[in-house]
């Protein structure tokens, strides 16, 4: 390996080809460039033609200069390039690599392969073997051991394999595996150490020294990982506590909390000032979003350290409710049960019991109401409780007073769970004796939990206990009335508080209760504590999840062992025991790295000797193989050239088909581009022109018509057209319903739903129906429209052969799957009788065809009753059909304008009929109203 | 409608129109042995009046004039003039040597050479005389349809090397044959095939149609020339270097193939194919009418 600065060469004799060049360059400057072809038809007159002077032709000297580029980037390339060479290893030994996989390596994991796969190159280069060494266990039960002696390429695969684990290195047990490492000759010792001080790192390396020379590599501190403590359970805000090993320098980091689905839940900086570790990120969320946050990550950080898991102690606080009787309260509203629950619920998990079953629960806050003397062992077992960390809210009232001047505190017992010594006796402020007005709260006093909540002007407190007045009730006072007094005192014992409202849970003493202040109050106390600790020794938590190398939750590995409760509480992170949620369903506590990782620092302590570097150092780049990529091209444009040269691209070529080819080929391509860009207009085109939907719903809409169904037969549809313009004329003379002109529905592209009523002759020459059709016709039907078939057939229904007539069979196929309702002929009271005229037959161009209609007697169905379907035999719109002048189109069969009236008479009835329903059924009662009303 | 939509025997049509009907006057009359429009100033089959002569017996009654009858005593027979039609016999060299042009922008030779030739047909039909297709065997006629049979012989005909000049068959005397062609072969077998013909007693044309590349050789460099109908290629060094020499050598040629028709009694036209289709046409015609 030659180097030359920066620039190395793997095989530099390889460069020596490079002399050959000024020799390459007179062959290719002797050889003449290959001849173009022509084609030539006069080649008689040619042969033996030959010029007078005979100079050869020569190649150009940019394509020789094109050539010998070529030929120098093959050279260069083959004799292995590379940038930023490493130096060479020491010693004649193997070379030991040893590789920090804590917790802390996961941050500059990339880093660590690449550099350890570039020291990997370097024994490769030198054909050393190595020796791998990992420092944090793999599994609980399987010791650190070095690895053989390995070839580099056998090394490369152990190392891609590696992965970072979430505990720490255990740099004692490596210590152990170096002094019993069997080392021929002098090792070269390349250590990729995490970068945090540790007390036994100096030790190990001063072992490690031993074995030859130390090049130590470690992240730079900027780039050390940062530690992200459980927030505490206590306090209203969640206070998230990050750590960072080096001090210098100002930064702030977003710390993000999610949700146990992994949703962002909110987000908060943490600013780091310089020359601190720590930082705070608060996160001000209502509980309820708070409850919600399961995992508290560093934005950036890729660490087991980073992450902190919270259980369902930092979730909801369970809270006691002291009740004798857990029935409902006979009368809720002067229950302070009532109120209590009311105002704790949107906020903790209140469980209602009397105290014994309370205690015995583990709750974070018990709230006794008032309440008389408790007996002794509850007392002392409520004590005991209140200081293993539990909240005892205690309300006054009646009782307690009555308590304070009852024997038990006369014998000096005291109220030893009361947070002040009390007077005797209360303290009524307002009454029907009293001048005064009651005081009003005053502001909270800044120390208080209550601080920053407001305090609303109809806050009344009419009666409270008082207490004795000593040292420390200022410190003890929570809230107090503006004239001083206090109305809240909390005391600490041990790790819980006792906490006295001097007045009642239930408005007999004031309004307070009544107010939000009073729910915004209690939430306060209830975050006061920090919960009860687990005292039940529940046995060993089995995993149930845990966090990987990258701070990421997956399933527990088999080799993940149950946890024991004091583990838990030393934080003891462990192979065995890596961070993350131990425990069954229900019960799961978090695990967590950051509060192990305790106080790291950046390392600084080492022995005298060793080579400390980053990683950051460039790494090598072979670039070999891109001169060659470079050569590759050269040559093919060099190709290019030659084709160019010899005519086979150009339009000298002999009879030039090539060219034409390719313009061919380029108009074909253009075209298409063009036929690509220009298809969307003709589409648009298409679909702006003809009847749109919405100009035809416009029409359909904003004026009533009547309409008919394009049955495609032309001579048809038009009599159709004509009939129902003359029947709209009939309408609008004789009427109030002037409809405008008819419109055309084909049943397969307009709406139906607009027309309430649908004219449908029928022929045999219609087009049967699709099926979407079909199901559009019955969701018109069945969703109240009305549709007059018209078999335009004088002949009755059935004719003599018992067969149906022509325009019966083809009624029969197109309806063959339309929900035909039973018809029946019209009766003689129908309303069509008698929905504008009075008619008792039902003539159109032809007299005799029975006219059919829905049976609706049954009731039910929808639309008033109006029948959906009425089928007609006699050619209506024929006999309503008038041309441009408005003269009747058709004679009327037997004849007679008698017969059209009664035709034009039979169609206003039906289109009332479709449009007012039965209104005019309910005409059978008008005389029975008329002689009600004495007429 | 622009040219290049046309089909060849429209193009030729077109190209002919602007010309006179072409007639070609017969040298000799005795033995030919179709008819033609060509008055033979003897009595005979034909259109034009020739006189008037008494009936005799044996004259069919149709050929009685009765008008001119009724104007005398006798009976009169209306005789026309005998008009006979020349034959001309067309030929184009086939051969993959004619397809073949030196620029995109310019015609193949055989592309030319058959546009002339229908171009000339036309103008021989019109006048009435017949044409036939050299090689075909087709009898000559003087119709409409034979031109339009003719150009889809010529169509579908595939170019063959073979057929760098017309194979010698018999053709009844006093024919005349038209040949269009590069005429680039050997000059001995271009005599041998016009002796062919003349020693029957036929004349004819020639027309040599040339690309203009054959006439300047405008390459330059190392060069190698590869011939259509499967002659050696030849390198060349310097393709600039010989253009003297080629020039002679065409020259040369040229020459040759006047001389052999000189001796022949032939004629001959030259044409380019970077020149107007029109003023070609114009020599030919100018050189066929002359030819009596």
């Amino acid at each position: 390996m030659a180097a030359l600065g920066s620039l190395a060469f793997a095989q530099p004799w390889l460069l020596l080809a490079l002399l050959a060049l000024p020799a390459l360059w007179f062959l290719l400057r002797v050889t003449p460039p290959a001849p173009k072809t022509q084609r030539f038809p006069a080649i008689r007159l040619l042969l033996g033609l030959a010029p007078t002077e005979e100079t050869p032709a020569r190649t150009p000297w940019w394509l020789l200069l094109l050539r010998l580029l070529a030929a120098a980037l093959v050279i260069v390339g083959l004799a292995g390039p590379v940038m930023h060479p490493a130096t060479q290893l020491s010693g004649s030994g193997p070379l030991v690599l040893v590789i920090d996989n804590g917790w802390a390596s996961a941050k500059t994991w990339s880093e660590r392969m690449q550099v350890a796969e570039a020291q990997l190159d370097r024994a490769a280069r030198e054909q050393r073997r190595v020796r791998l060494l990992t420092t944090a266990p793999a599994r609980p039960d399987a010791p650190l051991a070095a690895s053989d002696l390995l070839r580099p390429e056998r090394a490369r695969e152990r190392i891609r394999a590696l992965q970072p684990h979430p505990w720490p290195s255990d740099y004692a047990a490596a210590r152990s595996v170096v002094e019993d490492l069997q080392i021929d000759g002098s090792a070269h010792v390349v250590w990729l150490n995490d970068g945090l001080q540790t007390p036994e790192t100096e030790a190990l390396a001063s072992r490690l020294q031993r074995l030859g020379r130390l090049e130590l590599m470690r992240p730079e501190p900027a780039d050390l990982p940062v530690s992200v403590l459980p927030p505490s359970r206590s306090g209203t805000d969640l206070k998230v506590q990050v750590r960072r090993a080096a001090a210098r320098g100002q930064t702030a980091r977003t710390v993000i909390a999610s949700d146990e689905r992994g949703r962002l839940v909110a987000t908060a900086e943490a600013s780091f000032d310089d020359g601190s570790r720590v930082a705070t990120a608060t996160f001000e969320l209502p509980l309820e979003l708070r409850n919600r946050i399961t995992r508290v990550g560093v934005q950036g950080e890729n660490t087991a350290a980073s992450v902190a898991l919270l259980d369902s102690r930092w979730q909801r606080r369970p809270v006691g409710l002291v009740t004798e009787s857990a029935q409902a309260d006979a009368q809720p509203l002067l229950s302070e049960v009532y109120y209590l629950e009311r105002a704790l619920a949107p906020y903790a998990e209140v469980t209602r019991g009397n105290l014994s079953e309370l205690l015995a629960q583990d709750r974070a806050m018990i709230v006794l109401s008032d309440r008389g003397a408790l007996r002794a062992d509850l007392r002392n077992q409520a004590r005991a409780w209140v200081e293993r960390g539990g909240v005892l809210l205690r309300f006054a009232g009646p009782k307690l007073a009555r308590e304070l001047t009852g024997p038990e505190a006369r014998a000096g017992e005291g109220t030893p769970l009361l947070p002040v010594r009390l007077r005797r006796g209360g303290r009524a402020l307002s009454g029907t004796m009293s001048w005064g007005s009651p005081p009003k709260l005053a502001d909270f006093p800044a120390d208080s939990p209550f601080a920053g909540l407001s305090v609303p002007d109809e806050l009344t407190i009419e009666r409270q206990v008082l207490a004795q007045p000593s040292l420390e009730l200022g410190e003890k006072t929570w809230a107090r009335l503006a004239d001083g007094t206090p109305l809240v005192t909390a005391d600490q014992r041990g790790d819980g508080w006792v906490v006295l409202v001097h007045t009642t849970a239930n408005a007999q003493w004031s309004n307070l209760p009544l107010s939000g202040l009073f729910v915004q109050m209690l939430r306060r106390i209830v975050s006061v504590g920090e919960g009860v600790a687990e005292t039940a020794d529940t046995g060993p938590l089995p995993p149930s999840s845990v966090l990987d190398g990258f701070g990421q939750l997956g399933p527990a590995p088999a080799s993940v062992q149950a946890l024991s409760t004091q583990a838990l509480e030393t934080n003891a992170i462990s192979a065995a025991h890596p961070p993350g949620l131990y425990g069954l369903e229900g019960q799961r506590r978090a695990h967590n790295l950051g509060p192990a990782v305790g106080d790291a620092r950046p390392l600084t302590a080492l022995p005298a000797g060793v080579e400390v570097s980053g990683f950051q150092a460039e790494p090598e780049q072979r670039f070999g193989p891109w001169l060659l990529v470079a050569a590759l091209v050269l040559l093919l444009i060099d190709l290019g050239i030659a084709l160019l040269l010899r005519g086979l691209f150009g339009p000298a070529g002999g009879d030039g088909m090539g060219r034409r080819a390719a313009r061919a080929a380029g108009g074909g391509a253009a075209a298409i581009l063009l036929a690509v860009a220009l298809a969307p207009a003709p589409a648009l085109a298409q679909s702006g022109g003809g009847d749109a939907p919405e100009s035809y719903a416009l029409k359909a809409t904003l004026d009533t018509r009547l309409a008919y169904v394009v049955t495609g037969v032309d001579r048809v549809d038009r009599i159709s057209e004509q009939g129902l313009r003359g029947l709209s004329r009939t309408l609008t003379a004789r009427t109030s319903i002037e409809p405008a002109a008819p419109l055309p529905v084909r049943l397969d592209e307009h709406p139906l739903a607009f027309f309430p009523l649908l004219y449908w002759p029928v022929t045999d020459q219609q087009a049967p129906l699709s099926t979407r059709v079909e199901r559009k016709v019955n969701d018109y039907l069945a969703n109240g429209g009305t549709i007059l078939f018209d078999l335009r057939d004088p002949t009755p229904g059935v004719n003599l052969g018992g067969g149906l007539s022509g325009a019966g069979q083809a009624l029969r196929a197109l309806t063959r799957n339309l929900d035909i309702p039973p018809l029946k002929p019209v009766p003689p009271e129908h309303v069509l009788t008698k929905a504008f005229y009075l008619l008792n037959d039902f003539p159109g161009r032809y007299d005799g065809g029975q006219l059919w209609v829905e049976d609706t007697s049954a009731g039910g169905g929808d639309g008033d009753n109006v029948a959906s379907v009425l089928v007609g035999y006699n050619d209506y719109a024929g006999a309503w059909a008038i041309d441009q002048a408005g003269r009747a189109r058709f004679a009327v069969t037997p004849g007679g304008e008698r017969q059209r009236e009664m035709a034009f008479r039979v169609g206003v009835n039906l289109v009332m009929y479709a449009m007012t329903g039965n209104y005019k059924a309910d005409q059978v009662h008008i005389p029975a109203i008329l002689e009600r009303l004495g007429q | 409608m622009s040219p290049t939509t046309l089909s060849p025997r429209q193009r030729a049509e077109q190209l002919s129109a602007a010309l006179p009907p072409l007639l070609l006057h017969a040298e000799r009359v005795a033995a030919s042995v179709a008819q033609g429009v060509h008055g033979r100033r003897r009595v005979g089959q034909g259109e034009a009046f020739w006189q008037f002569r008494d009936y005799q017996p044996g004259d069919s009654p149709q050929s009685i004039d009765w008008r001119q009858t009724a104007k005398a005593d006798r009976v009169f027979v209306r005789q026309m003039e005998w008009e006979a039609a020349q034959s001309v016999w067309c030929w184009r060299d086939g051969s993959a040597s004619m397809d073949w042009r030196s620029s995109t922008k310019l015609p193949t030779k055989r592309a030319r050479a058959e546009l002339l030739m229908l171009a000339l047909m036309t103008l021989m039909i019109r006048a009435g005389e017949h044409v036939s297709l050299l090689g075909t065997g087709l009898p000559p006629a003087a119709n409409r349809g034979t031109l339009v049979r003719l150009s889809e012989i010529l169509r579908r005909e595939q170019p063959d090397a073979a057929r760098d000049l017309p194979a010698t068959q018999p053709l009844p005397r006093y024919g005349q044959v038209l040949l269009l062609g590069d005429f680039l072969a050997d000059p001995a077998d271009i005599e041998r095939s016009l002796r062919g013909f003349a020693e029957r007693g036929v004349k004819g044309h020639l027309v040599q149609v040339l690309d203009p590349a054959e006439e300047t050789l405008p390459y330059s460099g190392r060069v190698r020339f590869e011939g259509l109908q499967g002659e050696r290629p030849w390198l060349l060094s310097r393709a600039e270097g010989v253009r003297a020499q080629y020039r002679d050598q065409l020259a040369a040629q040229t020459d040759a193939i006047r001389e052999i028709a000189r001796r022949t009694g032939w004629r001959c036209t030259w044409h380019r194919t970077d020149r107007s289709p029109q003023t070609a046409l114009l020599a030919v015609y100018s050189a066929l009418a002359q030819h009596v």
